[in-house]
């Protein structure tokens, strides 16, 4: 291929490498995304030679002003786009650099034009990376670099030569064509690719060492944060039920001291209420103050803000990726102790609840220690339960309602003594009586209670656990309803809870008087759909540990990662010879274990041991690449060695017979050439001649012509100069 | 005792300068603002792109250095060049590597830190594979000219740097003074003075010299038979050499600095008598101020005489070399026969004015002698 057709192709893949990431990014107007998909295509055909897309570019009578005109169309439909129809400036600028790109790729004439347009593409794929943190991003990368080293290449190649102004004798230029150098040749093509192949590697090696010094605090988003809810201080009863079936990913959650996979579920606590007016729950006490940092990004409760427990159980720590949410609570393991990441503070109600200064627009990652209260057998007495005048007035506060709630509540615990064995024998009724289904449109009723325990008895989990709330309130327990989200779904691959909107949940929280408050779920179980599905679904959990590793490795990659991986270096530094043989095990051993996702370990490890992997194979990659150009392995073979073999044994007879001829003075001079010397002994030793030529043939053969010799040449070769040293002197 | 250092060695320490280009620059620019954007939001992506351009930069800078390496320079040049005459000087490129292609060669000769030639291209130099280019060089001063090296430079492979080396290739060529065609007068002026003053010898020629009696030995071939005939002895034909005709030519140094331009007029004439004269089959001696060489004849003479006036140098008059310059009358060779021509820039019985070159020819002045520019 020319190569000047070859810059037409990859200049067009690098325009549709940017394209497509800034649509995917961007979500571009349909109408503007098909009118830069057509042009492209077009322009495309018509460099591959489509004649009747050539005939149809031509017909388009647009001279240079004409193309300036439009440029400034564009330029005023910007305006119109952003006081009118847009109303904001990121997307009018990125209409209009679409607008530019189809007006660039039609008027490509010039190479300043290629210029331009290589420009526009790279704004075009930096907006792109502005817009998206997904995974599709770093293909859509790869392709732009393979792309533009080609691009940069061949540019550099066609470009055409300029006089040196510092030429004393000004004469033009002379440049040297054939035609090898005018076409893309296999050499050339491997050579390219090899190129982009290093820049990529060296790419990942400065991503990764390149200091991270960040002015801002959260990164800036453009996308559309999933809508959630049931994550306010006021719910509607029903409300989570509209997400029940959203499939989309809410967050991931690592267990980082407990990585294996755990039979129960794990729940994510988000915000609770207290008050219920028979449709909407409402929080009372959500008034917010901040929680103390205890050190930069570590925030803590501590004394009086610190929720009362009696008893606490073994702390949970959980590593969890938050997705853009348009909530500002954080969701965790009941109950909070502590909470680290780049936050620049965090706010707590009474609840428990904690909550960022606003929603995030962006993927955000925190640690958090939770420690869940246990029952403490106290609680198991017969002793008639004393509440603060806190819990009754907010946690016994009952909606107005028909009394068949209350008589309900009295016959489900009227042999229970205690407040723990009344929740037990309400949640016990409610999962073996009720049946889960998303189908109940239950939030038109007028008494959305009474129609789900006494007419339609299926309903989903804010129905269970504020049936559960109101029965328990009206014999006199406290207790409030709980919104968050309860994992159920392992990821193998990379050893983490998968939460997404489907898994939202409400539950129940009970107070009792020695344990505080205890969580209790009258969901019954869902009746799961067939297990197992299409082959494809298999590779979703890779895919989303993938997605896992690119948001840890790329995207949330930051100053404190590139610290912790120094520190593990100094750590394990004992010895030269200890450290690499860790980082072999480590490697190989961490490797292998995220494959497989058997091996249980410290996640924070994983992180820091997947970058050390990476950079790792980079260095090995860099390193093999070095050795092989450096050795030529497969020189070392048949052909190669063979070839040098000969030339120097041949070299080795010639230089005997030249050396001999010397000696008989044909040959006192250095500067004589070979078949100089031939001539030489054809006119004044014609004896010797038939033995000089054929030695000094073989000679120039293998020397010059790079052509093999056979084991009958090199024989013929010594039997020569054997008789030339036989011959009696001249 | 020098210590031989690595050819890896030699290769890193030879000195590199690096420019960046327009389209380098503007690649910069774009790269300093995606940086300032990545510092400003912290968005990995942003560091990406920046990675991204960053390695761009440094695999430019790993490939150009080894597009410039094991490259092999050799220059053919002639052994004598003239001033203000084109000469065609070739240079043979071989890239030596095994499996790397050289792209986007550059080349250019230097003289003394200055480039003489035009940039010369080479697109794609395969491995072990060479390239004769060729460049027309059109000298402006006698003198010795060295050509020092070859300057090689590539913006291969994105074409945002210029990288540029050096090779050392030492050649020191000499640079004669401008032939120009004589002028008529002064022609005819030698030619007159050369009948006037011509020695007769025996040797070999075509006109007759003497007739004498036979010898042994003489060539048979030589009897001059009507003679022979008419005497009835054996009587041998000689004839005139035709090599007798000698010249000396005088180059007065004698010069004010003023008259630089006139003393480069006078020995452009002298070179080109020095041409001219040779092809005549004289034998020549040239004096150049003090200085003065051996009658001679032939193509190494007269290169040798070029030589001469390729490198003589102006002298402030003095009463010594103003002595010097004067009409050579006593010179032993001018007793045995020869003509002397005496070019002379500057006299100081002279006005002093710009004017042409004075010749005189056996002490006779030759008006006009000299070409007008």
């Amino acid at each position: 291929m020319p190569i000047s057709q070859a810059l037409h192709l990859t200049s067009m893949l690098l325009a549709s490498a940017s394209f497509i990431g800034l649509t995917l990014g961007a979500g571009l107007p349909e109408w503007l995304a098909a009118l830069t998909g057509a042009t492209l295509i077009a322009v495309l055909l018509r460099n591959i030679g489509i004649k009747s897309v050539e005939r149809f570019t031509m017909q388009m009578p647009v001279s240079a002003i004409g193309w300036n005109l439009i440029v400034l169309g564009g330029f005023s439909g910007f305006w119109i786009d952003l006081l009118w129809i847009s109303g904001d400036l990121l997307p009018a600028g990125l209409h209009f650099l679409m607008i530019l790109l189809v007006i660039k790729l039609f008027n490509l004439r010039l190479r300043r034009d290629y210029l331009h347009l290589y420009a526009i593409s790279l704004v075009a794929i930096l907006a792109a990376g502005s817009l998206t943190t997904d995974l599709w991003f770093f293909p859509i990368f790869s392709v732009y670099l393979l792309a533009g080293v080609w691009t940069l290449l061949l540019f550099q190649l066609t470009k055409h030569s300029e006089v040196s102004g510092d030429v004393g004798m000004v004469m033009p230029i002379q440049q040297e064509y054939y035609e090898e150098s005018n076409r893309v040749s296999p050499r050339f093509f491997w050579m390219a690719n090899g190129l982009a192949g290093g820049a990529f590697l060296i790419t990942v090696i400065i991503f990764f060492t390149i200091p991270r010094v960040t002015a801002g605090v959260y990164q800036k988003g453009f996308g559309e944060n999933i809508r959630t809810s049931g994550f306010s201080d006021r719910v509607n009863l029903g409300s989570i039920g509209t997400i029940k079936r959203d499939p989309s990913i809410v967050m991931r959650v690592e267990l980082p001291k407990s990585p294996s996979r755990d039979s129960r579920p794990l729940y994510l606590r988000g915000v609770s209420f207290d008050r219920y007016d028979g449709k909407v729950w409402t929080n009372q006490l959500s008034h917010r103050r901040s929680l103390i940092e205890e050190s930069p990004g570590t925030f803590v409760f501590r004394g009086k803000q610190a929720v009362a427990r009696v008893q606490r159980g073994e702390a949970i720590q959980q590593k969890i990726l938050l997705e853009p949410l348009d909530t500002s609570v954080l969701f965790a393991a009941p109950f909070i102790e502590g909470v680290s990441g780049t936050f620049p503070s965090l706010f707590f109600d009474d609840t428990g609840a904690v909550y960022l200064p606003f929603p995030s627009s962006s993927r955000i990652e925190y640690t958090v220690v939770s420690r869940p209260t246990v029952l403490v057998p106290s609680d198991f007495g017969y002793e008639p339960s004393q509440y603060p005048e806190t819990l009754v007035r907010h946690y016994l506060q009952l909606p107005l309602q028909s009394d068949r709630i209350t008589t309900l509540a009295e016959e489900v615990t009227q042999r229970q003594r205690n407040a723990y064995e009344k929740a037990t024998a309400i949640q016990t009724h409610l999962t073996s009586n009720y049946r889960y289904s998303l189908d109940a449109p239950l939030a038109e009723q007028q008494q959305p209670l009474e129609e789900f325990l006494f007419s339609r008895k299926t309903g989903y989990c804010e129905h269970y656990a504020t049936a559960m709330v109101i029965m328990l309130r009206t014999i006199g327990v406290p207790a409030r309803l709980v919104t968050g989200f309860m994992a159920t779904e392992w990821n193998d691959y990379g050893n983490y809870y998968v939460v997404r909107q489907q898994d939202a949940h409400a539950w129940v929280e009970v107070y009792l008087p020695y344990s505080g408050w205890i969580r209790m779920d009258p969901t019954p179980t869902e009746d799961n759909p067939a297990a197992g599905g299409p082959v494809w679904q298999v590779f979703g959990p890779m895919m989303d540990n993938i997605r896992l590793q690119w948001n840890r490795l790329f995207v949330q990659y930051s100053a404190a990662d590139q610290l912790a991986v120094v520190r593990e270096f100094k750590a394990e530094g004992l010895s030269v010879q200890t450290k690499a043989l860790d980082s072999v095990t480590a490697l190989f051993g961490s490797f292998m274990a995220v494959l497989s996702g058997m091996v249980t370990h410290d996640m924070s490890q994983v992180r820091i041991g997947l970058l050390g992997e990476i950079l790792g194979i980079v260095m090995i990659g860099l390193a093999m690449a070095f050795w092989l150009g450096r050795s030529q392995p497969w020189a070392t073979t048949s052909f190669w060695k063979m070839t040098h073999s000969d030339e120097q044994v041949i070299a080795q007879l010639y230089r005997r017979m030249r050396t001999y001829l010397t000696g008989q003075g044909f040959s006192s001079s250095t500067a004589i050439a070979p078949l100089e010397l031939v001539e030489i002994t054809r006119t004044r030793w014609r004896e010797a001649h038939s033995a000089v030529a054929l030695i000094t043939e073989l000679y120039c053969r293998t020397r010059f012509g790079h052509i093999p010799l056979t084991s009958e040449d090199v024989k013929q070769a010594e039997g020569y100069l054997c008789r030339l040293l036989e011959l009696p002197k001249p | 005792m020098s210590v031989q250092l690595p050819s890896f060695a030699r290769g890193m320490l030879r000195y590199r300068s690096t420019r960046i280009t327009s389209e380098g620059l503007q690649f910069l620019i774009f790269a300093l603002a995606i940086g300032i954007a990545a510092i400003n939001t912290g968005n990995n992506l942003f560091y990406l792109l920046l990675a991204m351009m960053l390695s761009l930069i440094l695999v430019s800078g790993i490939a150009a250095e080894y597009c410039l390496r094991r490259l092999e320079f050799r220059r053919h040049v002639p052994d004598l060049l003239f001033t203000n005459t084109a000469v065609t000087i070739g240079l043979v490129v071989k890239n030596r590597k095994t499996r790397l292609t050289s792209f986007s060669l550059r080349l250019c000769d230097v003289s003394d830190d200055h480039v003489i030639s035009p940039l010369m291209e080479i697109r794609a130099l395969p491995p072990g594979e060479s390239r004769l280019l060729s460049y027309q060089l059109t000298p402006i001063r006698r003198g010795r000219l060295r050509l020092s090296g070859v300057q090689i430079s590539t913006e291969f492979p994105f074409g945002l740097f210029t990288k540029r080396t050096c090779f050392p290739m030492e050649d020191m060529v000499l640079v004669c003074p401008e032939l120009q065609p004589i002028h008529e007068r002064l022609l005819r002026g030698l030619r007159t003075a050369g009948h006037e003053q011509s020695v007769h010898r025996r040797g070999h020629g075509s006109d007759l010299y003497n007739l004498r009696l036979y010898h042994a030995g003489d060539d048979s071939r030589s009897i001059h038979w009507p003679t022979t005939a008419r005497t009835s002895q054996l009587t041998i034909r000689e004839t005139e050499a035709e090599e007798q005709r000698r010249a000396i030519i005088h180059v007065s140094t004698s010069v004010p600095a003023s008259h630089e331009a006139l003393f480069e007029r006078a020995v452009s004439l002298a070179a080109s008598l020095v041409q001219h004269l040779t092809h005549q089959g004289y034998s020549l001696q040239l004096r150049i101020g003090a200085e003065g060489s051996s009658f001679g004849q032939g193509d190494t003479h007269r290169v040798e005489l070029l030589r001469m006036l390729a490198l003589c140098q102006r002298t402030a008059p003095t009463a010594m070399s103003m002595r010097q310059d004067e009409w050579p009358g006593g010179y032993l060779e001018v007793n045995e026969g020869g003509t002397v021509v005496l070019v002379q820039a500057w006299s100081d019985s002279r006005d002093g004015e710009a004017e042409l070159p004075r010749v005189f020819v056996d002490g006779e002045l030759i008006s006009g002698a000299a070409h007008a520019d």
